[in-house]
């Protein structure tokens, strides 16, 4: 598989009270489009990525919602959901389209807008991608992630001050990047005094509320980016899905849809993980990047706390980086429009292009997204 | 454990009363089964329709039948909240009434 990427653009993340999630839309839109050097009429297909219009702001139809507003004219347009994966199952859909030759122009864009809502609401809404045994328990989702942290620690010994370390790494790489939620580094010390959310889950080691939308264009191989600039290119792109409660799973301290998602990626891509020099991983709890990171094949069950905790994927090191936009944890998680977000932070990598948060020499890059409590997982590896 | 409707504001709409007949065909099933606890967490932010009883534990059961429920644990003192504990499903409100007065039952845990 050879996927271009003609262009990317992403939104700052955070708490954006001015901006709907129209002009948010615009804003990674025209950005991707300008990157192209392509008019939004020279698109064959839109995918929008998205999760919470439905139930927090009771709009849906937001395919032709989009399509509208972009003044695509006419052009067909599609959301697909799968809850904080659906910017990467999006991306895989609009894939598929180019491969099968339906398409050969495809602009795949996410959004989420989320800050309007108060934690009751948002906390109620995200339990729509679980079970309904779980939302009948009262359970939120980081009560889930809590329920697979405290397996982790019951099974390898994983500390709570391990956990943290993952937010400290993704805020110091957070604070190199302009368009991050926060640009505010934290210690151990903080993250351990801050209040309790689900135990052993403290509010420092959840990503936060946001907003943001992030866009990009693919298209078949046909299509290259101007000479004088380099093309990334998506050469797999997996999906792999796995019970949708927490009750159904047999192990819990790994998600068996990453496993199988990563290592089918790694068939498709004709790599091994350790050829990997950036990675971006669903941390929507400091718990989820240890598991990505054992999931992947990073490293093996039970040592990858340790290793992040001794700054073994902290920029700088020489090795592997994971989550150099500062992740979910510090980036930002505005759900539907992380997933295409991650893809745009690897081909802005892999470009060099990064500035002060460039991983030198980056080649080969992952983005790993996944959605409800690991109840589905996509996996993208791409290459400059 | 049906899947309920609220409406934002704290004002719930809808808890389809032919959904929780439904469901209370499964709930009686389990009432009395016994099982211990696999992994637990504490909810302090919760979601709508919880407010009032947080923080309130979650526990991971697996039943001696090797099925395994989500749900609350009740009457628990800080030494019942471990991995191995034995609990046993009980029949408790699970959430306050809704505007019908629709009071939603269902199944929770106790240690044994």
């Amino acid at each position: 598989m050879k996927i271009p990427v003609l262009g990317i653009g992403v939104t700052k993340f955070g708490e954006l009270w001015d901006y709907s999630p129209r002009v948010l839309v615009k804003q990674a839109v025209a950005e991707a489009l300008n990157d192209a050097r392509l008019k939004i009429t020279d698109v064959d297909a839109i995918f929008v990525a998205n999760m919470l219009s439905g139930i927090l702001g009771n709009q849906e139809n937001l395919g032709a919602l989009f399509a509208d507003e972009l003044k695509s004219a006419n052009k067909p347009a599609f959301k697909i959901e799968g809850a904080c994966a659906s910017g990467g199952l999006a991306i895989h859909n609009a894939v598929n389209s180019v491969l099968a030759g339906v398409y050969e122009k495809v602009l795949v864009l996410g959004i989420e807008k989320m800050t309007d809502h108060n934690p009751a609401e948002i906390a109620q809404a995200l339990m729509s991608a679980g079970h309904d045994e779980e939302r009948a328990s009262g359970i939120s989702f980081p009560g889930l992630y809590a329920i697979l942290a405290r397996a982790h620690m019951e099974k390898y010994g994983t500390k709570e001050e391990e956990m943290a370390a993952v937010a400290v790494k993704n805020h110091y790489h957070a604070s190199l990047n302009p368009k991050a939620q926060f640009q505010t580094q934290l210690t151990i010390e903080q993250i351990m005094k801050s209040s309790c959310v689900a135990d052993p889950l403290k509010l420092l080691d959840c990503s936060p509320v946001s907003d943001g939308a992030a866009a990009i264009i693919i298209s078949n191989i046909k299509y290259q980016r101007s000479k004088t600039k380099r093309t990334v290119n998506i050469v797999a792109s997996t999906v792999a899905t796995d019970s949708l409660g927490l009750r159904g799973r047999k192990d819990l301290t790994t998600l068996k849809a990453a496993m199988v998602a990563g290592s089918k990626a790694y068939q498709q891509a004709k790599i091994k993980s350790s050829h990997i020099d950036v990675a971006e991983v669903h941390d929507c709890f400091t718990i989820a990047e240890i598991l990505a990171m054992e999931d992947l094949g990073f490293f093996s069950k039970g040592k990858a706390a340790r290793a992040i905790t001794r700054g073994a994927t902290k920029l700088g090191n020489g090795g592997l980086v994971v989550n150099p936009s500062g992740g979910l944890k510090a980036c930002g998680h505005p759900v539907g429009a992380t997933g295409i977000k991650q893809v745009c932070e690897i081909v802005t990598q892999l470009r060099n292009e990064a500035g002060e948060r460039q991983v030198k020499g980056a080649k080969i890059g992952l983005a790993h997204n996944v959605g409800g409590s690991g109840a589905v997982a996509v996996v993208h590896i791409l290459k400059n | 454990m049906g899947s309920f409707a609220y409406a934002q504001d704290d004002k719930i709409i809808m808890i389809s009363p032919v959904k929780i007949w439904r469901h209370q065909k499964k709930v009686t099933q389990l009432l009395g089964k016994k099982g211990k606890i696999i992994s637990f967490t504490i909810i302090r932010v919760p979601p709508a329709g919880y407010e009032t009883e947080a923080p309130y534990p979650v526990i991971l059961a697996e039943l001696e039948t090797g099925e395994r429920i989500t749900a609350q644990l009740v009457y628990w003192q800080k030494e019942n909240l471990k991995v191995g504990q034995k609990v046993e499903a009980c029949y408790r409100r699970i959430r306050k009434p809704d505007s019908e007065g629709i009071i939603p039952y269902g199944i929770k845990f106790r240690p044994i």
